[in-house]
């Protein structure tokens, strides 16, 4: 195995910028497979941007990006669909359906006909099911996701990444708007996926939690990484 | 207010040019309500006719309403640029957006002349019209989804109609709106249909009016209206459980 294979995330130099207004100015970053990892810096720093590049949906100007063992800039997100999971700040998740809904989504890829007329197999519900179980969301599967409160509605798009089976994981500030106790609760749980073999990159506000969680935690600042100690 | 003004005095040209300010026009139809309302009843023999036909009328517009949603649904993320390649979505646009430019009523004279008189056509007419009407309102609702949602879905793999299935059941409470309307439209559209030989109770509408048999006439008017009625309410029931 090449040295390079070693990584979930490999990004080397990386520049990007939106018309005249540079972003990123030689970012690299490597993430080892089963590694959790924190990015700070202040707001417009580029953290949103620099996760939307990981997950092959902008396309840096310069530098390669190569994830799970493929370089995105050439394929897009194809090479390595449905393997990365990525939590927006709003969270991505459907209001008006069900919490199950919104995770057996993870699923509609693979089973287009099952999403599009809601005929459901029995296993693929036992699975979102016990995705939901896995983030302590017992019972809460018929709930419409816009009754629930802001830490569980983030706990069902955790379910989701879980579900889908993802082997990376994305999330922009997961933990926005929760008081202390929930967001050490949810960061912990997210970093613990890493039990289970996925890598985890989450933009983070609070340094406190991200030294504590993470294995490695870095700035955004000026266009470039650093880790902070 | 210088619209209302505006308003009168465009109102009151119209009017003198299509010859409504005539007094004795006003003097006619005087003298024919008086004839006409010794004349009002509702003729109860022709009931079963009048049921039958709004049996027929509502199959057409229900059709148009399942049917028009169904290609509606497919159409519209090929309308979709975020779903599709930009020069396929114009086409497709500027093909939903002509079927709706058309009145539903000159679609059914079309399909009257392709598939023959009668409930066939109407159904035809109204399933393209409404195929047309939801298509451009479907793939507004698509565009109008909130980015990360898009980008979160397409990092999972969603792609194409799954994606869009998904992108519609955020916006679903909107979409069965805009559907009920449609049921509503296409009811009230169905009941004149019959006017170009389209199929539903409009047809015994003017074939009686023809006659100058006003009762049977105004019993078909009758039961029109509770059809209308009736779906309105229907409607009004599901928006509000929403
Ligand atoms: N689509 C866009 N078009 C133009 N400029 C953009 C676009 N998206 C982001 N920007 C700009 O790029 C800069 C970085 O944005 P980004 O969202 O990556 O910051 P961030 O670090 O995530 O900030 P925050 O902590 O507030 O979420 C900001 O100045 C922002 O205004
Ligand atoms: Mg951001």
């Amino acid at each position: 195995m090449s040295r390079s294979a070693d990584y979930a995330v490999e990004l080397k130099d990386i520049f990007f910028s939106y018309g005249s207004n540079s972003i990123l100015r030689g970012v690299n970053l490597e993430v080892g497979y089963g590694e959790a990892v924190a990015i700070m810096g202040r707001s417009g720093s580029g953290k949103t941007t620099l996760l939307k590049i990981i997950a092959g949906l902008l396309r840096p100007e310069k530098g390669y990006v190569k994830v799970l063992g493929h370089y995105l800039q050439a394929g897009g997100l194809n090479s390595v669909k449905g393997r990365i999971a990525y939590i927006p700040q709003t969270l991505g998740l459907i209001e008006g359906e069900s919490a199950l809904y919104n995770v057996l989504l993870a699923r509609a890829p693979r089973k287009p006909l099952r999403f599009i007329t809601g005929l459901w197999g029995g296993d693929d519900v036992e699975g979102a099911v016990e995705a939901l179980r896995l983030v302590g969301l017992n019972g809460v599967g018929r709930r419409r996701v816009e009754t629930l409160s802001g830490g569980e509605k983030q706990r069902v798009a955790i379910a989701r990444a879980i579900f889908q089976g993802a082997v990376l994981l994305l999330a922009d500030e997961p933990i926005s708007n929760l008081d202390l106790d929930t967001a050490e609760a949810l960061v912990n749980m997210m970093v613990s996926l890493k039990l289970r073999g996925l890598s985890v990159i989450s933009v983070m506000h609070d340094r406190q939690l991200a030294l504590k969680y993470f294995d490695r935690v870095y700035v955004l600042d000026g266009g470039v990484l650093r880790e902070a100690g | 207010m210088r619209l209302t003004l505006t308003m009168a005095v465009i109102t009151a040209i119209l009017a003198y040019q299509l010859g409504l300010l005539d007094p004795s026009l006003w003097a006619k139809a005087g003298v024919n309500l008086v004839r006409f309302i010794p004349e009002l009843g509702v003729r109860w023999d022709l009931a079963g006719d009048a049921l039958l036909a709004l049996y027929e009328t509502l199959l057409i517009s229900l059709l148009g309403v399942s049917g028009g949603t169904l290609i509606a649904y497919m159409l519209a993320p090929l309308a979709s640029p975020l779903l599709s390649p930009p020069r396929v979505a114009f086409i497709v646009r500027t093909v939903a957006n002509a079927i709706r430019t058309v009145p539903a009523i000159l679609w059914a004279v079309l399909f009257v002349i392709l598939v023959g008189p009668g409930p066939k056509a109407g159904a035809l007419a109204l399933t393209l019209y409404t195929s047309g009407y939801l298509a451009k309102f479907f793939y507004e609702s698509l565009e109008a989804t909130n980015r990360e949602l898009y980008d979160s879905l397409k990092v999972i793999g969603l792609e194409g109609l799954p994606l869009a299935f998904a992108l519609y059941s955020h916006a679903k409470k909107l979409i069965i709106s805009n559907i009920l309307f449609m049921l509503e439209y296409n009811v009230r559209t169905a009941t004149i249909l019959g006017f170009v030989g389209a199929g539903g109770i409009g047809y015994y509408i003017v074939h009686y009016l023809n006659l100058l048999n006003y009762q049977a006439a105004l019993t078909f008017v009758v039961f029109t209206l509770l059809l209308v009625i009736l779906i309105d309410f229907t409607s009004y029931i599901m928006r509000r459980r929403l």
